[in-house]
């Protein structure tokens, strides 16, 4: 019985052994399962993380180069906005300061201009090189002067991205200038010494792109086209130096001519002056004598004799007129005259001319007038002087108006003076010669002017009179149509 | 009225930065030191540091050092910018004047030529000199600036940890130049340096706190480094290791060399530290024939590797996060100074946006902490610790923030 319970014992377990093993063996087959799908998703995990990587990086990419447009643009706006500006050829290299510079990426720079004193490129800034390694770099370019001068005559642009086939090869641009990275850009002004533009830097991270160059070229031309307007300003601020000395010397030969002929003028002056004093003496006793002659106190004078003793004593009146007019024109002309000021009553004054000139205005039937201004009545002027000015205006303009004619005097307050007009309506005066008429001596060439005689010394006296009451005095007038002479006195 | 005579005795740290962007040197140094001997108000300066940008690196600005500073050691390296409080410096001169209270003591020293032993003997040799009189008392951590183009710098911290404990923190800065890869400068007292590391040991009553973070997250399967021979990977998942680059850009291996920096700088290298539970970066510098790829810093063998990805933005996140740690550690002390040392590669990747970084550590630790820093070709410090109390790495594209205070 024990053996079979044994067996039946032994058998049972048996039975569960392999029941436990099956269920274990199911449980690896399921954990093999997931680890084969774990597997299988971390390879996945990882395709994907590829996949990010790669993407990560372009975006990487394009945002750097991005950034890199975006901040060279903006530093090219400022140095262009620096360079553009400045007006003066050294100054246009001092505005590009090392800041812009790594802005841009590079911290060396160069700009070399060809010299044609020296022929060769002269170093117009630098920045970021030592002095020794200076001097180094001036060397090569004495020395391989013929690739630079070549590479600026065919305005190539050389780079560490691409480099012109016969210009120095890159390793030796880099070794020449200390530089992992390079760009170097032709300045082309349009007139005067070309260069080049040179930046570079040392940094090994760096890499030259397209859009390097693009910005440097740009930068470069902007120099070229600052050098251009540094150069026309420059010349044209030398053709107004040269211009300047030149009207100043002018203005220095017109001063000495202009003191010669005030010099002459107040030699003539003197000389009529002192010819005027001269002749009056003896005219004076011409016009005595024949004053007396005339009266018969001396006896008996036929006919004849005169006849002529008379335009003796007429001829010698104008003489006198003459002589005086001259006399009070040199003495205004040189300051001796005084103008006694005083407020005078302008009607009385035309008054006074009415009356003078009464029995001629009848004798022509010329009607006379005048008309003053409210509150306009007065003037402040010396009496003698200004009766003088109106006695010859509105004698000339009595002269020169045919019978039947008007002359009026009208007056009028400005802001600071009086103006008088005296119109008339005569025969006019020309254009051309409605400024000499106030010149000494001067005549218009008309039929009246041929009949009655005159001094021609009586406007420009009545110019000097109101000259020195810091007046002015001009005339209109048209031919055929009359003149009016206009003539203004301070009020003060 | 009654006079009291004060004496003033220095118990806490004091230091006073100065900044200059002359290009003439002269005048560059003579008024950043003039601006931090100001600041430091009439205390001596027991040691000064120095960075510069490329332009810089000339003995006449050691010797002005000198003549303004008397016996103060120097100590210091050359970068692609500065990193003050108010912008980034491309071109010019910073110098922080520390002052150390009664308690506080430093010891800085040098080693020259680093090609002519090793980058491990060179560590050996600096830790051996940094710890000279300084056994037996507190020290806290050392500055290590060190040429930033020799191969291997890893080994360089191996060396120092060797000497001076394998969980004392070292943080380092690679020195820079303008990107150029071509010289890295060194300063230390009179001397201008290349092939260099020199260092300062700072101990006594201090207190201070760090952070580094890279911001790079890892994209795609886990790989092994079956073969590799310290800053050289040859196999990647039994492949040549370029291979790797080659499937994930679907780039062959010219395209790749061509663009290479600007990968290197996107995509690194990330190495798993399992201890840390962080991925340490590590820029490709060259791909060899065979398709092995040089690192900056080592990549030990049989560990495991993923390709990382990043953005500005998490570069951005990593800087607040590096501050944050650094705050953290510092238990409540006021920072006396921050020190900042930042990847070269970052400053690449930032760009204009690269100054952000700056609002962010001042938003961290307030406006009115002294703020120094440089941009380097490698960063060192330890990190968060786990299995390792402290471990030091070499670590590239990251931010590394030192912030220093008083004791409690």
């Amino acid at each position: 019985m024990i053996p079979n319970f044994l067996m039946f014992c032994a058998m049972l377990s048996i039975v569960f052994l392999v029941i436990a093993l099956f269920s274990k063996m199911q449980l690896l087959k399921e954990a093999q399962g997931k680890i084969i799908r774990l597997d299988r998703s971390l390879e996945e995990m990882d395709e994907q993380g590829k996949l990010i990587m790669r993407t990560d990086m372009e975006l990487n990419k394009t945002q750097e180069a991005l950034d890199k447009k975006i901040s060279g643009l903006n530093t090219l706006q400022k140095l262009s906005h620096s360079i553009g500006t400045t007006l003066e050829e050294n100054q246009i290299f001092k505005t590009i300061a090392a800041e812009y510079l790594e802005e841009l990426g590079f911290e060396r720079c160069l700009a070399c201009l060809w010299d044609e004193l020296t022929k060769q490129f002269q170093i117009h800034l630098n920045i970021g090189y030592t002095d020794p390694e200076l001097a180094k770099i001036k060397t090569t370019l004495q020395e391989d002067k013929k690739y630079y001068f070549s590479l600026v005559h065919n305005g190539l642009t050389s780079s560490s991205l691409f480099n012109p086939p016969d210009f120095l090869s890159k390793e030796k641009i880099k070794l020449y200038f200390a530089a992992n990275s390079f760009i170097i850009s032709c300045v082309l002004p349009k007139e005067g010494s070309r260069g080049f533009f040179f930046v570079g830097t040392q940094n090994m991270e760096t890499r030259i792109t397209e859009g390097d160059c693009e910005l440097v070229t740009i930068l470069a031309n902007q120099i070229g086209q600052a050098l251009d307007n540094a150069r026309l300003f420059e010349k044209a601020w030398k053709s107004q130096q040269e211009l300047e000395v030149k009207v100043e010397e002018r203005t220095r030969q017109l001063s000495q001519a202009f003191e010669e002929v005030k010099k002459l003028d107040k030699r003539k002056s003197d000389f009529i002056s002192s010819v005027s004093h001269e002749l009056r003496t003896p005219l004076t006793s011409i016009k005595g004598y024949a004053s007396i002659l005339l009266t018969g106190k001396l006896g008996n004078i036929p006919e004849e004799a005169l006849e002529r003793l008379k335009k003796i004593n007429r001829h010698s009146d104008e003489l006198v007129h003459m002589v005086n007019d001259l006399l009070d024109i040199s003495r205004i002309e040189s300051g001796k005259v005084i103008m006694k000021f005083e407020t005078l009553s302008l009607k009385e004054i035309m008054e006074k001319i009415n009356d003078l000139f009464a029995e001629q205005f009848r004798a022509k039937n010329i009607t006379f007038s005048y008309q003053l201004a409210e509150h306009c009545d007065t003037l402040s002027a010396d009496r003698s002087q200004i009766e003088r000015v109106f006695i010859n205006l509105i004698g000339n303009a009595f002269k020169f108006t045919p019978e039947n004619g008007k002359i009026s005097v009208n007056v009028k307050c400005l802001d600071k003076n009086i103006q008088i007009d005296v119109t008339d309506t005569g025969f006019g005066i020309p254009e051309d010669a409605q400024e000499a008429i106030f010149e000494e001596f001067y005549r218009v060439e008309n039929p009246i002017n041929q009949e009655v005689k005159g001094t021609g010394l009586g406007l420009t006296l009545v110019k000097h009179i109101i000259e020195g009451h810091h007046g002015k005095i001009w005339v209109k007038s048209k031919i055929g149509q009359g003149s009016t002479f206009s003539f203004t006195i301070p009020t003060n | 009225m009654t006079l009291v005579a004060l004496h003033y005795i220095l118990t806490t740290m004091k230091v006073s930065l100065g900044f200059n962007e002359s290009k003439d040197y002269v005048q560059a140094v003579n008024e950043a030191v003039g601006e931090a001997t100001i600041g430091l108000q009439n205390n001596l300066p027991s040691f000064a540091i120095i960075f510069t940008t490329i332009e810089f690196a000339h003995p006449m600005v050691l010797k002005i050092l000198n003549n303004l500073l008397g016996d103060t050691p120097i100590v210091g390296c050359s970068s692609l910018g500065i990193i003050s409080g108010k912008k980034i410096i491309r071109h010019g001169f910073a110098i922080a004047l520390v002052s150390l209270g009664q308690q506080t003591f430093f010891n800085a020293s040098c080693v020259k030529e680093i090609s002519k032993r090793t980058p491990l003997k060179t560590g050996e040799e600096l830790g051996e000199k940094l710890l000279y009189g300084c056994r037996d008392v507190r020290r806290n951590f050392s500055l290590i600036f060190s040429d930033g183009l020799i191969a291997n710098p890893g080994q360089l911290f191996n060396g120092l940890e060797d000497k001076m404990g394998k969980s004392f923190p070292l943080i380092g800065a690679a020195a820079s130049d303008n990107l150029a890869f071509s010289k890295t400068f060194q300063y230390f007292n009179k001397d201008v340096l290349t092939d260099a590391c020199c260092g300062i040991l700072w101990g006594g009553k201090l207190n201070f706190g760090w952070g580094i973070e890279h911001g790079w997250k890892p994209l795609g399967k886990e790989r092994l480094v079956n073969k590799a021979n310290k800053n050289v990977i040859q196999e990647i998942n039994g492949q040549p290791a370029i291979k790797l680059y080659e499937e994930y850009l679907d780039k062959n291996s010219l395209e790749l060399s061509k663009d290479l920096k600007r990968i290197s700088i996107f995509y690194p290298l990330g190495v798993y530290l399992p201890g840390e539970n962080k991925y340490l970066l590590r820029n490709i510098t060259a791909i060899k024939d065979d398709g092995a790829l040089i690192t900056q810093g080592d990549v030990p063998e049989g560990s495991n590797v993923r390709l990382m990805i990043g953005t500005k933005e998490s570069c951005l996140t990593a800087t607040k996060k590096s501050c944050e740690d650094a705050q953290k550690r510092l238990f409540g002390v006021k920072p006396e100074l921050i020190m900042v040392f930042n990847s070269a590669s970052r400053f690449t990747l930032l760009n204009k946006q690269a100054a952000q970084e700056i609002e962010i550590i001042q938003q961290v630790f307030g406006p009115h902490v002294p703020l120094i820093g440089i941009y380097t070709f490698g960063e060192a410090a330890p990190l968060e610790s786990i299995n390792y109390l402290g471990k030091t790495y070499f670590h590239n594209q990251s931010i590394c923030v030192l912030a220093i205070g008083a004791d409690k």
